[in-house]
């Protein structure tokens, strides 16, 4: 049984008529009516139905949602999703085939210029963390272990070490060595 | 393993019929479905079913239970009405009536009400 802990499941046949809160991750396949307030994400699956005051940080509707959601994070509407109400949030996905009647507040949206584009910049707060730094590239490595060598034949001190698990730049070192 | 009758029994096959209530949830209002419902966290107001309640030892109910089936590690307050058999685990707690055709205490399991297990008038 998968009874992994921070995630809770309203299954097809259950129907919740009140108020409902919770500090963790909420998968709606059956009905909730009422208020609905969490600290997590909320995911409605395509039999999911929720006629509620939605409040959480994100949303993914793929089922039917009746009533005004707010996010602090996103609201995503998949193809699958329809909703009727309002949203705010500062992100807001609609995609191709959702279905949605409401109005969208995404916060302060300064529409003058290019001071509007770094508003909004800086008033979304990042979903995603941003890509890690790229790896040294192979051929800046070659480079070093050539000048290594040189400095070797040179009778200078032990070349720093060089980077490790770079198994291929080192297989290249030896060739030139040939 | 002996142990196995301790633990929840299997959940039924078919995907999705099977709801969670996680530990950090909290529902004021009613409850009702066709299916198993698993409490780790906190239920109040109502819950009926037409299958089995498992209260988890961390749940916590306090409502008025229909079921068919009632299985309880956690605390309950109010009254549980099972058409089948209500189980109180090993140190549960429960405050309320019951009316149930079986109704199974388990050696430590806190109780305080009345039980009521003819099925005359049901």
């Amino acid at each position: 049984m998968a009874t992994s802990e921070g995630t809770t499941i309203i299954g097809e046949s259950i129907l919740i008529n009140g108020n409902l809160n919770g500090d963790e991750d909420l998968t709606v396949r059956g009905r909730v009516e009422g208020t609905l307030t969490l600290t997590k994400m909320l995911v409605v699956e395509p039999t999911g139905m929720v006629k509620a005051e939605v409040q959480v940080k994100n949303c993914i509707i793929s089922g039917a949602v009746v009533g005004n959601v707010t996010a602090s994070e996103s609201i995503q509407i998949t193809k699958e999703g329809r909703m009727v109400g309002d949203i705010s949030s500062p992100r807001v996905i609609i995609v191709d085939g959702a279905t949605f009647r409401g109005r969208i507040d995404m916060g302060e949206v300064n529409v003058e210029g290019e001071d509007a584009a770094l508003a909004r910049g800086s008033s979304r707060p990042a979903l995603r963390a941003p890509p890690r730094a790229a790896l040294p590239r192979p051929e800046r490595g070659e480079d070093q272990s050539k000048a290594n060598a040189g400095e070797k034949s040179a009778a200078k001190p032990p070349p720093p070490p060089v980077p490790v698990a770079m198994g291929a730049m080192k297989r290249k070192v030896i060739v030139r060595r040939k | 393993m002996a142990t196995s009758i301790e633990k929840a029994p299997p959940a039924p096959q078919r995907a999705g019929a099977h709801t969670i209530i996680g530990t950090s949830i909290v529902i004021d209002g009613e409850v009702s479905g066709d299916e198993n419902l698993l409490v780790l966290g906190t239920v109040k107001g109502k819950i009926s079913l037409k299958e089995s309640l498992f209260v988890e030892s961390s749940g916590v109910i306090e409502a008025d239970i229909e079921t068919a089936n009632v299985d309880v590690s956690g605390q309950v307050t109010g009254n549980i009405v099972a058409s089948e058999k209500v189980e109180l685990k090993a140190n549960c707690k429960v405050v309320g009536d019951i009316r149930a055709p079986r109704i199974l205490i388990a050696d430590g399991a806190v109780f305080k009400g009345s039980v009521d297990m003819d099925v005359k008038g049901k």
